[in-house]
């Protein structure tokens, strides 16, 4: 009798083909970054990867570094064009596998703590799309 | 062509669909895509790990969801 088949939802780092991604939002004050943070934790729960925060990264936190050295990617997800999420990474000498820049999916910036859920939906769709890559 | 996704309905099925209905999108190709749910169908198709993408009929991902860009060069063949 043939088995089940396994699902490959949640960390997938364990099954076969599945990559371990390391996900940065910006984590900004204005919608966008809003959205940035939560996109990365919606990502998350789906199991594309491990949410992290960028300002860990800032620090050159000798862990993280390791565990990005085991990663197969890097995501970054910057709120708007000014991208401090890629220009943090490159000053740590990280290489990004896909950058999403919120603002370039028609998002507008503004200064203000409201967002959707469709505009969280976006961000997350364009991350398992792959449009970021780099 | 005829495109299958085979899954029980998790979030990684519905994104790999959703992924595969842009790329037959992007590439203006004919295609039908068929979401198969069924477990004894999956499990009779020999698929061990969902979600999993079959091309008319033969399997050409499991265990992952495979990105637009992958899924256009896969069906581009």
């Amino acid at each position: 009798m043939a088995s089940k088949p396994e699902c490959a939802c949640g960390d997938t780092s364990a099954v076969a083909g599945g990559k371990k991604r390391i996900i940065f939002p910006c984590a900004g004050t204005a919608n966008v970054g809003l959205i940035s943070n939560a996109a990365a934790f919606q990502l998350a729960d789906e199991g594309y990867g491990v949410a992290t925060c960028i300002a860990l990264l800032g620090s050159a936190d000798t862990g993280l570094r390791r565990r990005i050295a085991e990663a197969d990617e890097v995501v970054i997800i910057d709120g708007c064009p000014a991208t401090c999420g890629a220009k943090i990474a490159d000053l740590q000498g990280i290489a990004i596998d896909q950058h999403i820049v919120i603002t370039a999916l028609g998002i507008d910036k503004v200064y203000e703590r409201n967002y959707t859920e469709e505009e969280v939906e976006r961000v997350v769709s364009a991350a398992w799309e792959g449009k970021g890559r780099t | 062509m005829k495109i299958e996704v085979l899954g029980t309905g998790c979030m990684k099925c519905k994104r790999l669909l959703k992924n595969v209905e842009v790329a037959v999108q992007e590439l203006g190709i004919a295609a039908e895509i068929k979401k198969v749910d069924d477990i004894t169908e999956i499990i009779n198709r020999g698929v061990m790990l969902t979600p999993a993408l079959a091309v008319d009929g033969e399997m050409k991902v499991s265990g992952r969801v495979a990105d637009v860009k992958e899924l256009k060069e896969i069906l581009k063949g």
